[in-house]
């Protein structure tokens, strides 16, 4: 299990999640966990998923969820699930 | 499992509080290198730098990438060079030739500083020694990346007067040398009492002997994020207060500690330490004074700065302590003047002056660090506020350190530009009475009774 942390900030339309889902599908990367809130009309959303399977590296995931991030006028990161732990779990 | 506003958080300091590691520095031996034939010596220090640091930038960078965080510098530090080059070295101009190597050594592996070029005097200075404390202002002119850094005084030794006389006169001729850069050299030499062997700050850090072969160091950074935190309990009381900061110093050095032990896995080097100093930058939301006006100083400067400063100093490390088992380096809060906007403002406004900052470093991790003073400042009036300095860290036990800039061709009121993250300052003015005589007398001070403390 590699598990890595999406996170999504942006104006709220439809189909935001529908686009990261769908490059997820084509490229073998597992959901495990998904949560978002709505504010005024900005979307938090944040992703656990599980890149065990993902052919490609760290670094062209990135600049894919830039693109895709580009498309649906959102911000996409993604980051090593540790960094969260680390500072949140004793 | 993690929660949605616990990723925020983590993100929010990142992107909007200047959260970052401030650095990763590997420390490298040079003992192994030592040699009496100059370019032999040369060749093994640039060959040993360049094989243990060869993915150093690339592996900092990649940390960056997959955890989201910057890693902001990626440096080298070794063993004192006043060691290395003693039996190689025959004059100051042969130490000026490791210099140059070292630069060299800098831009092949892509670091952006490489400290090291030391000497331990704190009891007295070798032939090397002195040698290479003479070469310095050539050695920091003709170089762009190498951190000089002298110990002049300790707890265990007392001070070295002679060395700290001919540093005075040092200062001033690297400010000199470097006149046409509102005298720059100076930001890369930094005189200490009590150093330690392990710290990955600039300008000081340098690889101690009694150290392993090559080690990883990081130090963290966070001002902005303990601000932020600080300003959602205005008002409330010490103990709020002090429970705040701890919280965030906690969580600012468990990323510093994740980051040092990935880089230390990746490049296969032990882990060493982490440094949790709060360094500030000069950009905006990434200062030591904004934190101490949030706390409820009109002013970084005014009455009560030096309380404020040491409740900061002492709840990082409290917070710290918890966040990591192998905590060294300077680990306080830095006070640069230069470096921190905010700082820099209340010395142009006059809230902050030269001996206020004095009394500072009484509480803080470092010193008189960043501080622009008058060009004409005489050389033995720089060797009295070193001084002053040593004594301060020699009596308390603990690290001080002093980084005057003397502004050739300026005076008190005008301003000094640096660039980059040595930002820029206001001249402040010195106190104009001299200690010539004082300084003149040479020989140590003694070092301090360690009982009957009261």
């Amino acid at each position: 299990m590699n598990r890595t942390i999406i996170t999504l900030v942006g104006k709220d339309h439809t189909g935001i999640i529908a686009a990261v889902c769908n490059y997820f599908a084509e490229n073998n990367i597992n959901i495990l966990d998904i949560s978002q809130t709505t504010v005024q009309e900005y979307i938090n959303m944040m992703m656990i998923v599980d890149l065990s399977e993902f052919k490609k590296s760290f670094q062209e995931l990135a600049e894919d969820l830039n693109k895709v991030g580009e498309k649906v006028g959102c911000s996409i990161k993604a980051q090593h699930e540790e960094i969260f732990d680390m500072m949140h779990r004793i | 499992m993690l929660e949605l506003n616990e990723v925020f958080e983590t993100n929010a300091m990142i992107s909007g509080e200047n959260l970052d590691v401030r650095t990763i520095t590997m420390g490298i031996s040079l003992l192994d290198c030592c040699d009496s034939n100059l370019n032999a010596l040369c060749d093994k220090i640039y060959n040993k730098i360049t094989t243990c640091a060869e993915n150093l930038v690339t592996v900092g960078d990649e940390i960056g990438l997959e955890y989201g965080i910057p890693v902001v510098n990626k440096r080298v530090s070794v063993t004192p060079i006043a060691i290395i080059g003693s039996s190689a070295c025959k004059t100051s101009d042969d130490f000026v030739m490791i210099a140059q190597t070292l630069e060299k050594a800098a831009l092949k592996v892509g670091v952006n500083f490489i400290g090291g070029y030391s000497a331990l005097v704190q009891k007295g200075m070798t032939k090397a020694d002195e040698m290479l404390i003479r070469s310095i202002p050539r050695a920091l002119a003709c170089t762009d990346h190498i951190c000089s850094s002298i110990s002049l005084a300790s707890t265990k030794t007392g001070i070295d007067m002679d060395a700290v006389k001919l540093m005075g006169t040092i200062i001033k001729e690297t400010a000199v040398e470097t006149k046409d850069n509102d005298s720059i050299g100076c930001a890369k030499l930094v005189v200490f009492c009590n150093p330690t062997d392990d710290n990955p700050f600039m300008a000081g850090a340098f690889h101690g002997i009694t150290e392993t072969d090559c080690v990883i160091n990081v130090g963290v950074s966070g001002p902005g994020v303990v601000k932020t935190a600080i300003s959602k309990v205005k008002g409330e009381n010490f103990e709020v207060l002090c429970e705040t900061i701890k919280k965030t110093a906690f969580k600012v050095t468990r990323v510093g500690q994740l980051v040092a032990k990935e880089a230390s896995k990746r490049l296969d080097v032990p882990f060493g330490i982490i440094d949790l100093s709060l360094a500030p930058t000069p950009a905006v939301g990434d200062s030591i004074a904004d934190i101490i006006q949030e706390m409820g100083m009109e002013r970084v400067g005014a009455p009560g700065t030096t309380a404020a400063l040491a409740i900061l100093n002492d709840q990082v490390k409290k917070g710290g302590i918890m966040a990591s088992s192998y905590v060294g380096g300077l680990s306080g809060a830095f006070i640069p003047v230069s470096e921190d906007s905010s700082m820099a403002e209340a010395a142009e406004i006059g809230a902050l002056t030269l001996e206020k900052l004095e009394a500072m470093t009484c509480v803080c991790s470092v010193g008189l660090d960043m501080i622009a003073i008058p060009g004409d400042t005489p050389d033995s009036t720089i060797s009295g506020i070193i001084a002053d300095e040593m004594a301060i860290g020699m009596v308390n036990q603990k690290t001080t350190a002093v980084r005057l800039i003397p502004v050739i061709g300026k005076k008190a009121g005008d301003h000094a530009e640096f660039g980059g993250l040595l930002g820029s300052a206001v001249i402040m003015p010195v106190n104009k009475y001299g200690c010539l005589d004082f300084i003149d007398r040479g020989g140590r001070i003694p070092a301090p009774v360690h009982s009957f403390k009261n």
